[in-house]
């Protein structure tokens, strides 16, 4: 055994690290602007690519992947290296990684404002971009299991079971949940349609938040906090139990996204109660962060690093019991759809991600730079802002949360509803102007943070290769009789990545398959019948335009809802819907029965003028809808991709689908024109206009020949 | 005398635990909305987290009476208090036991009570005093053991520091263990080298700690509490799914409409509406002005809805005609159903201000849409020309050519 010298390559740390800050800026930029667009309709300036629909998706984007993404990967490669005692393994892939998931990023950024969209929330990137993602995270993979082989550890530290699981979890999510069948470079269609695409979708969108969003931050904390508090880590048997049951509880819980809807009674069950089981592996993660800090209280109160530590992990563990909470069904009937939800993932971004991240960041530049932070004062002016940044944040939101879900609910003595969605609105609009202000907040605490790095980095010299030895591993290992039991998949980095895969696959398994093979979770309605071409269109300008992001299509069977909405939606309305829009968030109202509740000039004036229509509304306007042609282009591709999916369209029908477009589009104009309305048929609106008016509106004819009969 | 307090402490909670369950469950296939009602289940919550804290507690307890020096002195000096304890112990729990036997008693009244009686927070008053009770008993259990905990770790550091005064007089007194190190059963800190791992990674070490007792027994709570769910629903079948849930929701407000309507002067419909005259033609207009503006103008006038101040009618005109037509709607010709937005006698009122507006002639008014109608009731067909399409009744043949091509 000799000792071997060797140097850890910090070049790679620090352009992760400039790339956090730089992307989280943008990210909490477009977050501010599109928070103030909810009470300033106007600041869409009635441009496409700067509307709500599309800067939203650019917002949650570019905070989870570009930001987080960018701090996973700085505190991994950072991290592991020392974890492992080695160099990371290729320069190049590291290189390759960074510029490739630079180039994803800047591609992200364009083509959703293009409005380039699956309509998958937090899965809305085309399949060329779903395809680079892929590749580069197999670059990333290949990179930390090469430095893990070549590693002069024996035992692999609880951090990087953390960062194994991430790997794989998220490569399987990503490309499960991406399946889709490609129309052209910039648009495809789900391969799952309706109830599945949405099972799919939250087992995706769930398990996103899991393990893009929690375990590689746990890993981080693991590393991160003993260091920076020079603690020993709390419980090593903690460690071990919570790891464990927290990737396997964690896949199942993706339901509890979809409770009172059109999925299955048996699947919504499972989803609740993983959801609370869930509270103990995730309070298993913020216990074993902040017992680590036992004894060291003293220096909490000191050190700015500790600070933004102690917070993230506070509000992991607020998080991830409002999680589970949320997740029970009575609670849920009050939360989901109103900014309640908002203000829950919000105290995830802000207090867990974000904290931890800055903590992470005036920690490692300050060691790289081989200096002292530039001002104390100023990160500690940082953590106070960021604090009340996400007070005035979460306050409010969950204000107007309940505010709103009551104001739904309300019913006169007579029995009508005492509201009008519109009302519900307006009373919104004092809540998100201070929420948007918390939002301000929070961003001026990160441009502080951006300056005092750079003057960090200024003051110092960058140390890019940096010394380390350790005595090479011997061969032949063999484990003490003493050692505790998981000792043994410690040293076993290929078997520790295949038994988490096995664990995490269990969950969306037995969730997921049913669907597909049991034909009685998804009972067929007969006069359910596909799109008509045009309205195909208008639903893709629906998805393009980003609608699901502040209208849901799912009423849930409660009476304030049927009421308010009509007849609750049904599993069955669903099977051509690739891909399904459920939508998560009631900023309007739900549209799942949209389809003749306003003449066909309502719709034309609504999307030219929301407030004519509707006085008071927060909608912005779609004018380029009016102005448009709708593009034929692809039409063809788009009947033929559907018919591979199975949706019934006679054979031959792509070549005949223009002629049938063109006839309904020339009624629809015509019938604008008996309001006083002149357009020609090929705009965009028409299309928009026949597929609102389609919403909902098969399942009534069921209704209508029932009567007929009787 | 330990493993009795200890057997007491489990047995209580055991106690405390059944009713809230037991109950739970007869309570289903009696107003099954008990699961569905928001302060039941934050009270059924609250009693389950205290059961929580409880167990957590009495299982700090038993670890201190365990530690090696009260093994020593527990048999002189606690006799009494771990008398008294047991006693208080032995009263709670027959206090809950008794609580059960009430329930059983009056689980039959339970059964026969129907929606009206629900009174406070949508809750029957037995119900509802008895989940306090149980949240009232959790309380006393854990100030008790609170206090216990509170009195065991006094002697506990007092004695510690007179022997180590005793013996060395310089030594820094060892720090006191705080109640969260109590809760968490963790190891002292000056003592940690005794659980430090062998392993150091990049200068990081492990400490072996004990699971938190709260958080091991929290866990297996949630799992147990899992499994009841799933049970309730899915092999007792004693909760409703989504689908009973809204049928018996929307029965319960169809008894509770009827039940106000009964009283109520809005008690009118299609059949009983009458022209309405002076300040009711007012509210009318305010009616009016909130919801119908947008589609017919702010004189009537029309736009996309039709003109309402001339004669012609698509739906006829007479009051009982506007008033059935707002109502319920014409989904085909876009006019939606209001019944669920405004009262009947709303309905009445905006029908009534309508019918103020005929002949008021605003300016930009819409050409005429329907037949001209007259209050006798008599109708002549005068312009047949003015035939009213809506895009879906055509839609529907286009899609109807669509599937004759296959």
């Amino acid at each position: 055994m000799e000792l071997e010298k060797f140097k850890y390559d910090n070049q790679i740390v620090k352009m992760f690290s400039i790339a956090t800050v730089v992307w989280g800026l943008v990210g909490m930029l477009v977050g501010v602007i599109a928070a103030i667009q909810m009470y300033v309709p106007a600041l869409s300036f009635d441009l496409p690519y700067t509307s709500f629909g599309r800067l939203r998706p650019l917002h949650t984007n570019a905070v989870i992947f570009a930001f987080v993404g960018n701090g996973i990967f700085m505190g991994v490669y950072y991290s592991l290296q020392r974890l492992v005692k080695a160099r990371m393994f290729s320069d190049m892939l590291g290189k390759i990684h960074f510029w490739g998931w630079q180039l994803i990023i800047v591609l992200a950024a364009v083509s959703l404002l293009m409005g380039y969209t699956t309509g998958k929330e937090y899965a809305e990137l085309e399949w060329p971009i779903d395809i680079l993602i892929t590749l580069v995270w197999v670059v990333f993979g290949w990179n930390m299991f090469g430095t893990i082989i070549k590693r002069r550890e024996r035992h692999l530290y609880v951090a990087i079971w953390f960062y194994i699981a991430t790997f794989v979890t998220v490569a399987m999510l990503h490309i499960t949940n991406s399946m889709e069948i490609p129309v052209s470079l910039t648009k495809s269609y789900s391969w799952y349609a309706g109830v599945q695409d949405a099972l799919v979708q939250w087992w995706y969108g769930h398990n996103a938040v899991a393990f893009f969003l929690t375990t590689p931050y746990l890993g981080l904390m693991y590393y991160f906090i003993p260091k920076a508090a020079n603690r020993p880590v709390y419980s090593y048997r903690l460690s071990i139990i919570h790891f464990w049951s927290l990737i396997f509880l964690y896949i199942w819980a993706g339901p509890h996204h979809l409770l009172y809807t059109a999925v299955p009674d048996w699947a919504q069950s499972l989803g609740v109660v993983f959801s609370v089981m869930l509270i103990a592996p995730s309070w298993g993660g913020m216990i074993n962060g902040l017992l680590t800090l036992r004894g060291a209280w003293d220096k909490v109160r000191e050190d700015v690093v500790l600070k933004f530590m102690v917070v993230a992990v506070t509000a992991y563990g607020m998080a991830t019991f409002e999680g589970p909470m949320l997740s029970l069904k009575n609670v849920s009937a009050i939360a989901h759809y109103t900014d309640w939800i908002v203000a829950h993932v919000h105290v995830g971004a802000l207090g867990w991600n974000g904290f931890l991240t800055f903590g992470i960041l005036y920690f490692l530049i300050p060691k790289m730079y081989r200096t002292k932070l530039y001002s104390q004062k100023l990160a500690n002016t940082h953590f106070w802002i960021g604090t009340l940044g996400i007070l005035l944040y979460a306050v409010p939101m969950y204000w107007a949360g309940f505010m709103q879900s009551s104001m739904w609910k309300d019913f006169t003595p007579e029995g009508q509803l005492k509201w009008q969605f519109l009302d519900t609105v307006t009373k919104m609009i004092p809540f998100y102007a201070a929420r948007s202000i918390g939002g301000t907040l929070y961003l001026i605490g990160a441009i502080i943070m951006a300056f005092n790095l750079y003057k960090t980095a200024k003051a110092g010299s960058f140390l890019a290769d940096e010394d380390a030895e350790a005595m090479a591993l011997t061969k032949n290992y063999q484990g003490h009789s003493t050692d505790h039991w998981h000792r043994w998949i410690e040293r076993k980095p290929i078997q520790l990545m295949i038994v988490s895969l096995v664990v995490v696959i269990i969950g969306g398994v037995i969730e997921i398959v049913p669907t597909f093979l049991i034909k009685s979770n998804i009972p067929t309605i007969a006069s359910v019948k596909p799109y008509t071409p045009l309205e195909l269109e208008g639903r893709d300008i629906y998805i393009r335009e980003g609608c699901y992001v502040c209208h849901s299509q799912m009423i849930r069977p409660f009476r304030h809802e049927t009421a308010r909405y009509g007849e609750y939606s049904k599993a069955g309305e669903f099977v051509y819907d690739h891909p399904f829009q459920w939508g998560s968030k009631r900023t309007g109202p739900d549209l799942a029965r949209e389809g003749g509740k306003y003449p066909d000039s309502w719709h034309y004036n609504h999307m030219l003028e929301p407030n004519s229509m509707s006085p008071g509304s927060i909608m912005p306007t779609y004018s380029w809808l009016l102005d448009d042609d709708l593009d034929l282009s692809t039409l063809k591709s788009k009947i033929k991709a559907m018919q591979t999916l199975g949706v019934p369209y006679p054979v031959g029908y792509a070549d005949i689908a223009e002629a049938d477009l063109n006839k309904q589009a020339e009624i629809i104009a015509a019938n604008l024109k008996k309001d006083g309305i002149e357009t020609s048929p090929k705009k965009e609106i028409i299309a928009m206009i026949a597929y609102l008016q389609r919403m909902g509106t098969d399942i009534k004819k069921t209704a209508v020949a029932d009567t007929l009969k009787k | 005398m330990n493993h009795t307090v200890k057997s007491k402490l489990k047995w209580l909670s055991c106690m405390l635990a059944v009713p809230a369950i037991t109950f739970a469950q007869d309570a289903q296939p009696t107003t099954s909305s008990y699961f569905s009602n928001a302060l039941f289940d934050t009270l059924l919550v609250a009693i389950l987290l205290l059961l929580i804290l409880i167990v957590a507690m009495s299982n700090v307890l038993k670890n201190l009476t365990q530690s090696e020096y009260f093994q020593k002195k527990y048999k002189t000096t606690k006799e009494d208090e771990s008398n008294k304890s047991t006693k208080v112990i032995t009263l709670l729990a027959l206090f809950s036991l008794l609580g059960v036997q009430l329930l059983a008693q009056t689980a039959e009244p339970v059964k026969s009570m129907v929606a009206d009686d629900w009174r406070i927070g949508g809750l029957d008053g037995f119900t509802f005093y008895f989940l306090i009770a149980l949240i009232v008993i959790e309380g006393i259990a854990i100030f008790i053991l609170f206090n216990l905990i509170k009195g065991f770790i006094k002697s506990d550091t007092a004695a510690v520091k007179s022997v180590i005064d005793m013996t060395q007089g310089e030594v820094k007194v060892s720090k006191e263990k705080t109640i969260i190190d109590k809760l968490n059963a963790s190891v002292d800190i000056d003592k940690e080298g005794e659980i430090m791992l062998d392993h150091d990674y990049d200068g990081i070490r492990e400490l072996d700690n004990n699971l938190p007792p709260w958080w091991k027994y929290g866990f297996y709570l949630t799992i147990i509490i899992g499994i009841i769910y799933l049970i309730n629903f899915y092999v007792l079948g004693t909760g409703d799914l989504q689908d009973v849930e809204y049928t018996k929701a929307m029965a319960r407000a169809k008894l509770e409409i009827e039940e106000y309507m009964k009283t109520s002067a809005n008690n009118v419909d299609e059949s009983s509406v009458k022209m309405l005259e002076g300040l009711e033609i007012i509210a009318g207009k305010e009616v009016y002005i909130a919801n119908c503006v947008a589609c017919h103008g702010k004189l009537g006038e029309g736009g996309v809805g039709p003109n309402l101040t001339d004669a012609y009618w698509v739906h006829s005109g007479g009051i009982a005609d506007i008033f059935k037509t707002i109502k319920y709607g014409w989904a085909d010709k876009g006019m939606k159903s209001w019944k669920e937005d405004l009262s009947p006698m709303q309905i009445a009122q905006v029908s009534s201000y309508i019918k103020t507006l005929a002949g008021t002639n605003p300016p930009n008014g819409k050409a005429p849409q329907g037949d001209i109608y007259t209050e006798a009731g008599f109708k002549p067909v005068i312009d047949t020309t003015f035939v009213i399409t809506d895009s879906l009744a055509v839609k529907n043949i286009t899609k109807d050519s669509l599937t004759v091509k296959k």
